[in-house]
């Protein structure tokens, strides 16, 4: 497995308006773009890259607000404005369109992408996403309160979160795994950073939403852990039921981070939906 | 008696007062975060207010920002006439980008921390002689700030965030180069410059390497000089901050005396740093583009009529 330095040394750098957006962008072909979600960033796919670079150009953009990307205490962090800031990084390095694969609130920004801005979307993957009212998990309610950032230095936010992270885990990667999941945050900065990220976390960012998933109309598969203790699979079987045509895969065994858990599985029901299975 | 704290008080730490003057000195100075020296004075709970009170409406001035830009353009003209470092590091290009905000950054306030910290040693020496080419002071050496034009306030919308890694990382790397870095530069504390440039430890280790035996050359001590007397001659054009002397602030149970070794402390190191800065920018832009301010201001404000 790659270290996280070495996975930083490896992204690119698009500026937008205001703002950039540090990202990977590897192997070649028919485009997929992989959304992390919060407290992680773009890093969390690390276990499913080889294999999807095997397949095809493989795009992991650091969220605004998350890893490598811009972090200053300036800007709106909610799932609604990174969609639109993901539409407008395509636009920039020039990807008209792409497989979108989100997972955790970044399954959310897919979900809005695929509402919002369906021209960039040929096919659609959510894996253990947010949707509905499933999110903010109280964890993340907490974390995003203000007062967070004087009561926790860096050092002691990162070990909590390290802790609580665990539990989205069937098996518990490597410390240097785990620590690089949540390095970028390990400054007063970074720290700073993913507080704003979770107070800009917003239910009716998914709901608003909700009426118009019958309306998405490119495959879709929605990949659930079936264990996880933050998004129930109640949810992915709405998802299912709302968005037509959509199959959804069960892991059994898995977790949260599925791509942790069943990296295989994962890789090779991606690879399916780009080829067309 | 005060009790000074002995540590610098990270942003992230400020209550109340010191919260605020956290703040205003972003706002001000147009910076992005609080560098060491601010945060090392935080801990001096009497003088950090009264000399902000001070300060402030100096520091806003048109006039310092320009006498700023001056005094960096000088640093560039030294610098150059220092063997170039050629830092060769693995970096991304994500990673490259970012590093040179940094630079750009720390380029950018540091001449301002110069001037800023001799100013407030004359305010603490009780020079309360008007130079003849001061802006804004009065017939008593005070200065009005209603008098001085202002620049706008609030850190540029380009500018990157002061981001850094903990004074006591983790990484034993980082924790030999910090270490080394405190030796050779006689730095009780780290200062922010590179405890940032940290956040890329594969080029803090080339680039440190590279600038050590620099920093430590007679030429170097030399440029520090010059840039040393240039800053004086820049401060003599500025207004000198009152209210703020050494008895005043013994009178107050303040450690007075540990205000000023503090001051002139940093008074003495600013150069050098400004200088290293300087170097390891040079390997990213040229003479010319370093010159110029990395965050010129618009048109400053007009002065407040007075009351």
């Amino acid at each position: 497995m790659t270290d996280w330095r070495a996975f930083q040394r490896q992204q690119k750098l698009a500026e937008l308006d205001g703002t950039f957006i540090s990202y990977l962008d590897e192997g070649h072909g028919e485009p997929v773009v992989l959304l992390h979600g919060i407290p992680t960033w773009s890093f969390c796919w690390e276990p499913v890259l080889g294999s999807l670079v095997r397949h095809g150009r493989v795009l992991a953009p650091d969220l605004p607000g998350f890893g490598f990307s811009d972090k200053r205490d300036t800007f709106d962090r909610s799932i609604g404005r990174q969609a639109e800031r993901i539409d407008e990084w395509m636009a920039r390095i020039g990807l008209a369109s792409a497989t979108i694969v989100g997972h955790d609130i970044g399954g959310g920004v897919a979900l809005r992408l695929a509402t919002r801005f369906p021209a960039r979307v040929r096919k659609l993957c959510v894996i253990n996403t947010v949707s509905y009212d499933s999110w903010p998990v109280e964890l993340m309610l907490q974390f995003g309160h203000p007062g967070v950032n004087r009561l926790l230095s860096a050092r002691r936010a990162v070990s909590l979160l390290t802790h609580a992270l665990k539990s989205g885990f069937a098996t518990v990667p490597a410390s240097p795994m785990l620590e690089g999941l949540l390095a970028p945050y390990a400054t007063e900065i970074g720290k700073l950073s993913l507080i704003r990220n979770a107070a800009a976390l917003n239910t009716n960012l998914t709901t608003e939403i909700a009426p118009l998933l019958p309306s998405i109309s490119v495959p879709t598969l929605i990949l659930w852990g079936e264990e996880d203790p933050f998004q129930p699979i109640a949810y992915g079987e709405r998802l299912r039921w709302d968005i037509p045509g959509a199959r959804l895969l069960r892991l059994r065994g898995a977790r949260h981070f599925a791509m942790f858990d069943r990296p295989d599985d994962v890789a090779s029901a991606v690879i399916g939906l780009i080829g067309g299975r | 008696m005060f009790t000074h704290t002995g540590r610098p008080i990270g942003e992230h730490e400020a209550r109340g007062q010191t919260a605020r003057i956290y703040h205003e000195i972003r706002q001000t100075l147009r910076v992005s975060g609080v560098n060491l020296n601010f945060r090392t004075w935080a801990g001096f709970p009497v003088f950090f207010p009264l000399m902000w009170e001070a300060m402030q409406p100096i520091a806003a001035a048109q006039a310092f920002e320009t006498a700023s830009d001056r005094l960096r353009a000088r640093a560039v003209d030294l610098a150059f006439g220092l063997p170039a470092l050629g830092v060769r590091a693995a970096l991304g290009e994500s990673q490259a980008y970012q590093l040179q905000q940094a630079l750009a950054l720390y380029h950018y306030i540091n001449p301002k921390l110069l001037l800023f910290t001799i100013l407030v040693g004359r305010g603490l020496q009780g020079s309360s002689r008007r130079s003849p080419t001061a802006e804004g002071g009065r017939s008593d050496g005070r200065c009005d700030a209603r008098l001085l034009p202002r620049v706008p306030f609030g850190a540029p919308p380009n500018m990157a965030a002061m981001e850094m890694v903990d004074e006591a990382p983790d990484d034993p790397t980082l924790r030999r180069l910090f270490s080394e870095i405190r030796r050779t530069l006689r730095l009780s504390s780290l200062n922010s410059d590179y405890r940032t440039l940290a956040l890329w430890p594969d080029y803090l280790d080339p680039a440190w390497s590279a600038l050590a035996p620099v920093a430590t050359s007679a030429a170097f001590a030399d440029a520090q000089d010059a840039l040393t007397r240039e800053a004086r001659q820049a401060a003599d054009t500025l207004p000198v901050p009152a209210g703020m002397d050494l008895r005043l602030l013994a009178a107050r149970g303040e450690s007075a005396e540990r205000v000023l070794e503090t001051t002139v402390r940093f008074a003495r190191l600013l150069p050098g740093l400004i200088l290293n800065i300087t170097l390891l920018s040079r390997d990213w832009r040229s003479a010319e583009h370093l010159r110029a301010s990395p965050f010129p201001v618009g048109p400053g404000l007009s002065a407040a009529s007075p009351s």
